[in-house]
């Protein structure tokens, strides 16, 4: 299968996912990738943990139209995403996004989209422990704002 | 009756949200969400708030959307993934 969309609680490998997208096609030619790490503070506050809410079913459908969003834009050999839920602590990893193509542009571009489009339209849900506290986080404004500017700049389409 | 979801801060225990509402001739999403208001009037305050998007069996759906004996609504925040 070309592209691989996985939510799950476990960690992932990231080596095994860029080989697994360089391998896929010998006209693969620039496999771009990007990793999410948990930080260890949340506005300037320190943060004990940090736990992913999901709707089964529903959240894999959006990364699924995500990803073919993607596809029509550019001419890519493969996409893995890979978005991990529950329970995670500073430095764990939350989220894998890798692109195969035949040219740098291609990946570069379509990584860039997808991280965009995983922050405001993946059903994902962030709640912050801190200090014995929790707290969900909100939908920053930067996020849509990356997001939209894609519908906004035909240069970048 | 229906299922109801809340997800993210909607789905905090302080709203007390009911799990289950019972289904009726004409009901809308939007007619679940005025009850819930008059019922619940802090969760009401939360899901009028434009952001809010609703979805029914898993598919996003108008507020207007007619409701089916036995049907999953969830009550859906702004997401905050990657």
């Amino acid at each position: 299968m070309r592209n691989r969309l996985v939510v799950q609680l476990v960690d992932f490998d990231l080596a095994a996912e860029y080989r697994r997208l360089c391998e896929l096609d010998g006209a693969v030619g620039a496999v771009v990738t990007f990793c999410g790490l948990v930080r260890d503070c949340e506005q300037q506050a320190p943060i004990d943990s940090l736990t992913l809410q999901h709707y089964p079913g529903m959240t894999e459908a959006s990364l699924g139209d995500i990803v073919a969003s993607a596809d029509r834009r550019w001419p890519l050999h493969g996409i893995t995403i890979i978005h991990r839920v529950g329970e995670l602590l500073p430095r764990d990893q939350i989220v894998f996004v890798g692109v195969a193509s035949g040219h740098r542009a291609a990946a570069f571009q379509a990584a860039d989209y997808l991280m965009d489009y995983l922050k405001t339209r993946a059903m994902f849900w962030k709640n912050v422990a801190h200090g014995g506290e929790r707290q969900w986080v909100d939908c920053k404004d930067s996020d849509r704002q990356a997001a939209h500017r894609w519908s906004q700049d035909p240069k970048r389409q | 009756m229906i299922k109801l979801l809340f997800f993210g801060r909607l789905g905090d225990a302080t709203y007390a949200a009911p799990e289950v509402f019972e289904a009726s001739v004409g009901l809308t999403a939007a007619g679940v969400r005025d009850a819930l208001s008059s019922l619940y009037p802090a969760l009401g305050r939360a899901l009028f708030e434009p952001q809010v998007l609703v979805s029914v069996d898993r598919v996003i759906v108008d507020w207007q959307q007619p409701l089916l004996d036995g049907c999953e609504l969830a009550f859906l925040p702004p997401v905050t993934g990657g």
